[in-house]
């Protein structure tokens, strides 16, 4: 049997969707359930003070209307628990839940929401970082100092409206900048990005026998699990989640939605609950990426050494602490770990506004931060008259050399080997060439999520291999694919023969979902681990079934054979039933979580994310050429070199390539949720919210670097989230060579461009008098 | 009222209310669930079926308007045999498909674009697609998906 590993086989969950028959969650209905609808603040801010449920509980169809008095009244959270399920009697955002109606029917449920009469004093919004800042700001949130971390997270430095600071200031960074010739200082900005994922989020429930049942499409069952029972006070264990096919998720189903609603709901009126989001209430209440505004100031001498550098973010969490309070530890490696560095500072915050609680988008901070980087990186090689490419190279991380938090890069040389491999792709000099062209260049180191999982292989008795998992499909293929392929080679089987089960958190061990592309390396290699324990057993089986000795049995394209006497075999089918009524049916269990690599505890304070664990390396090429009429941005070509330890299924990888850097042109040229004064947001529809459509993006020209993971399934890293993190970064690059303008914000729109080249000919005139 | 039309072959007659979707219709009273619901605005393509060839999105389309016409969504391209039609071969053959969830709406649009012009060119495709979101696959796998449904990739 031909291994898979390095295969591209094609995705088994393919078939029932080209057929129309796979159930995603908004698809999956409990027998006999209701509907519901969350009433949702229409002001950014305010007060409730008068909820009239009256008509809406006489409208057709409706079984109740839930207030907020028949609701847990305790905050909980990701992290901080700050957040109540309904806003009571303080609104902290548009789209908070208010109350909630459930029905015979969604339309009459949404129906009878919108009749739900609610009187608000309203107060001025928050809307931005620099409004939450402000000498004397209204504090979001009166009780900040009451809110506690979730259980088993140390308390971290909070005040008024910040609700995290990371602070990483080693000493010396003011003396080295004395040393330097130039010192460049930049400011950036970064819009929020609304993860659109196509199926609307949805959650089903039903309360039976003291618990609660909940199915869902999420990246991250056992997070809804431990969420939901924060939420409702009540113990994990009284939560099961069952998932389904999953409409995309790219962040956004990492934590709780409307699960712990349809949990309350099914247990308040005795009957199983489903909750839609319409697209319109999914874009304003989405945990979208979080706006960022970035300050990064370095030394730099004439010879292209950077011997100083500061590096500043706030980052708007919105409402809630949600996930930015992680988060803000991440300028910590984006400041220092693709370029040496001298003595660094880095100031990073998580600031409270009264918009949407922000959370997890694919690449999470990243995009916007290594934009921020790249950009400033690109002006200090133009402000000492160097090619940026070669100072790039000149100042590139090596192998063994430490990023800021004191955790050693032992393979950083990749990244040469990543920036030789775009060379070889299209040579620099010949790109970006011609009117109105340019090429930007970008590079990024990125970690492969630790978080611990399980698998349990069984052999069936028809010889088949079930994986039995809560790890998630979310459509990137890091299970049809990945775990599939490595689970088929255990015991040299077609991965046809493979039957992967859909997440179960009762049926399943924990598996901390897909994020930061650790499935294929941590679920495969909890696969190797039960794969080993399987084969031992099969063995053993074998031996008895044989009449030989372990020693001379072995496993060879699906069969077990007696070593030396290949004709004294037995099929795999035939062992699992022999083996059954002689010792029980045939299964292992593997668990793997990744060590935390060493680093220095001291090198930060409020480091709630400290390691960069399984790094990755990318270096991305965007040619573009702008329109000096309409400042359109169209992106010519687009090169990729990433390093994936091992290709599990190559074709799997350049799939996530090209939907990684669509999205990331998405986040470069179109995307924004912008925020009113009023803490609203503008774009209101899918309409309004650009995204990349088919004739935006081009076809990207990939390498895959192969280095194996000594720890990784057959040597694979995490692949799937880093391609959208470079891209901002590298079309920015572009966009600025092509104008000769300067570029700080994101998107970048057409004024963007057109003020670009404007500034442009100012300077070139100014140069000229 | 009462509401007779084609749908996938057979005729099929459903009370519908005054301006409901035919989306709606073809989900939730005829449990054509392969046809997907995902932004009630006409932006997203999901809901993306065949009326009399065209591609329309139903979620916008007022069921009334369907009377007597024949509606084709994505239950209807696989054969009786079961067998997928080379458009969805091709999707799975090309790594087309991650979540899955825009797919049902990119087969129809191409399905009609297919039968009106064989052989498109790439921009074609491109042109024809771009009512139709995808999320995850950055439509390049989806082009050559179509692309070699047309026999031109070889």
């Amino acid at each position: 049997m031909t291994p898979s590993v390095g295969r591209s086989v094609p995705r088994p969950d393919a078939d029932p969707k080209v057929r129309g028959t796979a159930v995603y969650g908004v698809d999956f209905e409990i027998a006999g359930t209701m509907f519901a609808s969350l009433v949702r603040s229409p002001v950014a801010a305010g007060r409730v003070v008068g909820l009239d449920t009256t008509a809406a509980a006489a409208m057709p169809g409706v079984r109740a209307v839930i207030t907020p008095d028949q609701a847990p009244a305790h905050r909980s959270g990701l992290g901080l628990s700050d957040q109540p399920l309904f806003a009571s009697p303080y609104i902290s955002y548009e789209g908070e839940p208010l109350a909630g109606v459930v029905a015979n029917t969604l339309e009459n449920a949404r129906q009878a929401a919108r009749a739900v009469l609610v009187d608000i004093e309203e107060v001025p919004a928050i809307a931005d970082v620099g409004a939450a800042l402000a000498d004397g700001a209204r504090f979001i949130h009166t009780d900040w100092a009451s809110f506690t971390p979730v259980p088993g997270l140390p308390d971290w430095r909070r005040y008024g409206n910040v609700c995290g600071e990371l602070i990483s200031d080693p000493g010396g960074v003011d003396e080295a900048f004395e040393l330097a010739d130039l010192v460049i200082e930049d400011r950036f900005e970064a819009g929020r990005q609304y993860q659109a994922y196509l199926e609307p989020k949805s959650a089903s429930a039903v309360y039976e026998s003291g618990r609660y049942t909940i199915h869902v499409s999420h990246q991250y069952p056992f997070n809804v699990r431990d969420r939901t029972a924060r939420a409702l006070g009540v113990r994990p264990s009284d939560i099961r989640v069952v998932g389904h096919h999953i409409g995309g998720g790219f962040g956004a189903r990492l934590d709780v939605s409307l699960e712990p609603y349809a949990g309350l709901f099914a247990r308040l009126i005795g009957a199983p609950v489903k909750l839609v989001n319409d697209r319109v209430e999914d874009m304003l209440s989405c945990n979208s990426r979080e706006s960022a505004v970035i300050k990064v100031r370095s030394g730099v001498t004439r010879d292209g050494r950077i011997v100083a550098r500061e590096y500043l973010c706030d980052m708007d969490s919105g409402a809630y602490a949600t996930d930015t309070v992680f988060l803000i530890s991440i300028p910590m490696f984006v400041a220092g770990s693709v370029y040496q560095v001298g003595p660094t500072r880095v100031v990073a915050r998580a600031v409270y506004t009264n918009t949407a609680p922000s959370g997890a988008f694919r690449g999470v901070s990243g995009t916007y931060l290594y934009f921020a980087l790249e950009r400033h990186t690109d002006n200090l090689a133009r402000a000492i008259g160097m090619d940026r490419r070669d100072f790039r190279m000149r100042n590139l991380m090596t192998d063994g050399q430490s990023m800021l938090n004191g955790q050693v890069l032992s393979d950083a040389g990749i990244l040469e080997t990543a920036f030789d491999a775009v060379e070889e792709m299209a040579p620099w000099a010949s790109l970006g060439v011609g009117p109105n062209r340019g090429v930007g260049i970008a590079a990024t180191v990125w970690l492969t999520n630790p978080a611990p999982g399980q698998v349990t292989l069984k052999l069936n008795e028809d010889g088949t291999l079930g994986v039995i998992t809560a790890a998630t499909e979310n459509g990137s293929g890091a299970v049809a694919m990945g775990v599939r392929q490595i689970a088929a080679d255990e015991l040299g089987v077609d991965p046809s023969d493979v039957i992967l089960t859909m997440p179960d958190t009762d049926g399943q061990g924990f598996d901390a979902g897909s994020q930061g592309s650790r499935t294929t390396h941590i679920v495969g290699r909890a696969v190797r681990e039960a794969g080993a324990d399987l084969r031992r057993q099969i063995v053993e089986a074998g031996a008895q079934l044989l009449e030989e000795s372990t020693e001379d049995i072995e496993i060879t394209d699906g069969m077990v054979r007696v070593k030396g006497r290949p004709h004294r075999r037995l099929s795999l089918a035939d062992l699992a039933k022999g083996a059954m009524f002689r010792r029980g049916p045939l299964a292992a269990t593997g668990s793997y979580a990744t060590p935390i690599p060493k680093y220095d505890p001291e090198s930060a304070t409020g480091m709630l994310f400290p390691t960069f664990p399984t790094p990755t390396y990318h270096v991305h090429v965007a040619e573009v050429e702008v329109d000096p009429h309409t400042g359109q941005v169209t992106v010519l070509r687009y090169l990729v070199a990433q390093e994936v330890g091992r290709a599990i299924n190559p074709q799997g990888i350049l799939g996530q390539i090209q939907g990684g850097v669509a999205q990331g042109i998405g986040h470069a040229l179109y995307e924004t949720l912008e925020v009113g004064a009023d803490g609203r947001y503008r774009q209101r529809s899918l309409e309004a919210y650009r995204m990349p459509i088919a004739p935006d993006v081009p076809r990207v020209e990939a390498a895959l670097l192969e280095h194996p993971d000594e720890a990784g399934p057959y040597g694979a890293k995490g692949t799937a989230e880093p391609p959208i993190v470079p891209v901002a970064a590298a079309i920015a690059n572009a966009i600025a060579d092509a104008t000769g303008g300067s570029i700080n914000r994101v998107p970048i729109t057409p004024e963007d461009v057109l003020e670009a080249l404007d500034g442009a000919q100012d300077q070139i005139r100014g140069e000229e008098e | 009222m009462k509401l007779s039309f084609n749908v996938n072959q057979r005729d099929v007659t459903v009370d519908v209310d005054g301006a409901e979707p035919l989306l709606h219709v073809l989900r939730e009273r005829l449990k054509l669930t392969g046809t997907k619901q995902g932004c009630d605005e006409g932006e997203c393509g999901a809901c993306t079926v065949l009326v009399d060839g065209r591609p329309v999105d139903s979620c916008i389309l007022p069921a009334g308007v369907v009377a007597g016409r024949q509606i084709r969504t994505v239950e209807s391209l696989a054969g009786p045999d079961g067998q997928l039609a080379a458009i969805q071969q091709s999707f799975v053959d090309r790594f087309a498909i991650q979540c899955g969830f825009c797919t049902p709406g990119f087969l129809m649009t191409l399905t009609a674009l297919l039968e009106e012009n064989p052989r498109p060119e790439e921009t074609e495709i491109r042109g024809a697609l771009s009512g139709n979101l995808c999320r995850c696959t950055g439509y390049s796998t989806i082009v050559d998906a179509a692309l070699a449904a047309t026999g031109d990739d070889q």
